[in-house]
């Protein structure tokens, strides 16, 4: 892509998501948003592939309308309370509208259907910048407004995207789409527990951004795009793949990887609030991804026929592994036991 | 009168179904003619007459000029359409003339909000939203250079889409 080009884009994708996140203006927070949806479409489509271009075009379509939606909630907020402050939507269908524009930003169940096309049209990293960076604005937003979203809409949205998430992702090959699925189901957890401890959510948020880009950045050393890629990937970095299965089972939420610490204090929290049954259905819900990420993880560390021996590492490696991808994995596979720490200061 | 404010509703409606069905642009985009024409019908029912000015020149002169130039460098010779909607065309146009006059001089009631001066009747009401234009050159400078980056940013990203002419994303590989 022209140098220039990717710099403008990706300025403007740090000028929107900063101005989303310090705004208190509606209208801000929808120019923020707008600035992020148009600065990443050339960069889904930078490979000019036809599909890249259609990934590009459904994203655009989804996040105009999710906008549109988000500006109009403001507006008629600001008509019956006559001010646009983001902490003070009062207007029942205005929050109502908010929670509906929210969850298509983020690509929660029933709004989900764009979300793995998209990110199988573009490259791992770019399908990373939208799984972590472009969640990031809609997310504050949703912390900020936090007490006036939907409660019945939230929960019911959780939970279909929990099953969603879990159960589509189990019939798919390619590992874009898989990580598509599982951002579906985790945006879900997140979603679950928004209204009753927000900074729960923000918590879920940040350790998710972790654990999906470790994921992500050690995929992308070894361009494994389907689980075939990833079943033969061992032979050139075998240490990388043995991190790749810890990351993979952290995502899935398994004691004692990091992963586990979301889920549990969600769970903690939602039975608090006596709704133990919410619990115990996205709980079991999850155990639907919990297959496909183990399938990952299997696939990741085996060796299997047609390789003969029982270690057939190449000698010469051309990998270059980025050294973001060590610190994230770490980082996702051993943060459970700093949970008091992380609790008390997000 | 709110009959004439619900049949510019019905206009937009009619001018955005117009846009959706029609199965060639060249003749839709008429329906986003109607469709802004009657929002700034709709505009001006709030007292909003500058709002809606600037919608007007915005829209219709700029970025509708744009779309016709770029389309008439690619248009095909014989696009297909509904079927002669002239006269029904010129039906609306007259009627919807003949409206609009009638409102503007005050011979039919709009619904009016905002402060009513001596001189004023009919279309012709207090300007309340120069002042929200004023803010923008100065209190709301921050707003306005954002603003001014996104438009910036827009212009940069269709460049970028449509660079490349048989290379570039528009031809299919």
């Amino acid at each position: 892509m022209n140098p220039h080009a990717k710099l403008i884009c990706t300025l403007s994708l740090i000028t929107g998501s900063t101005i989303t996140i310090s705004s208190n203006h509606w209208v801000m927070a929808w120019t923020g948003l707008e600035i992020n949806t148009l600065a990443i479409i050339p960069l889904i489509s930078k490979s000019h592939h036809p599909r890249a271009v259609e990934a590009s075009i459904k994203y655009f379509l989804v996040q105009a309308a999710a906008s549109a939606l988000l500006l109009f909630s403001s507006m008629s907020n600001a008509w019956t309370t006559g001010q646009w402050d983001i902490t003070q939507l009062t207007n029942p269908t205005s929050c109502l509208l908010l929670t509906a524009a929210i969850a298509i930003k983020l690509g929660l169940a029933p709004f989900h259907f764009w979300f793995p096309e998209v990110l199988q049209g573009t490259s791992l990293t770019t399908a990373l910048l939208l799984s972590t960076v472009m969640k990031f604005p809609p997310m504050t937003i949703l912390f900020m407004t936090s007490s006036s979203l939907n409660p019945t809409m939230l929960t019911t949205l959780a939970l279909i995207s929990a099953t969603l998430g879990g159960w589509m992702g189990l019939n798919q090959t390619q590992t874009r789409k898989i990580l598509a699925f599982s951002s579906i189901s985790h945006m879900g957890w997140m979603a679950v527990i928004i209204i009753y401890d927000p900074k729960l959510s923000i918590l879920t948020f940040y350790l998710y951004v972790l654990m999906t880009a470790a994921v992500f950045l050690s995929l992308n050393t070894t361009k494994t795009l389907k689980l075939s890629t990833m079943m033969t990937s061992w032979t050139k970095t075998p240490v990388l793949n043995a991190t790749l299965m810890l990351a993979l089972l952290s995502l899935a939420g398994l004691p004692p990887l990091t992963g586990f610490m979301p889920k549990w204090l969600i769970l903690q929290e939602l039975t608090k609030q006596e709704m133990t049954v919410t619990a115990v259905i996205i709980s079991m819900l999850s155990l639907l991804g919990l297959f496909f990420y183990l399938r990952l993880a299997y696939y990741a560390t085996i060796t299997l026929p047609p390789n003969s021996a029982n270690h057939m590492k190449q000698w010469h490696i051309n990998k270059h592994t980025n050294p973001m991808t060590a610190i994230l994995t770490s980082l996702s596979t051993t943060l459970l036991p700093l949970s008091p720490m992380m609790l008390t200061s997000i | 009168m709110t009959y004439f404010i619900f049949f510019l509703g019905l206009c937009f409606i009619l001018g955005a179904l117009a846009v959706a069905s029609n199965p060639s642009p060249y003749y839709g985009v008429l329906g986003l003619v109607l469709g802004s024409v009657v929002g700034c019908g709709w505009l001006l029912s709030l007292g909003v007459s500058f709002i809606s000015l600037v919608l007007f020149l915005v829209y219709l002169g700029g970025m509708l000029v744009v779309f016709v130039y770029s389309v008439s460098l690619a248009a095909d010779p014989f696009p297909e359409t509904w079927g002669d909607w002239r006269v029904l065309g010129y039906g609306v146009g007259l009627v919807l003339v003949v409206f609009v006059g009638m409102v503007v001089g005050n011979f039919v009631g709009v619904g009016v909000q905002g402060v009513n001066t001596v001189d004023c009747g009919g279309a012709v009401s207090i300007r309340m939203d120069f002042s929200g234009v004023a803010m923008f050159y100065s209190l709301g400078a921050g707003m306005f250079l954002v603003a001014g980056w996104g438009l910036l940013l827009t212009l940069f990203v269709v460049l970028e889409l449509v660079r490349g002419l048989s290379r570039g994303a528009i031809r299919a590989v």
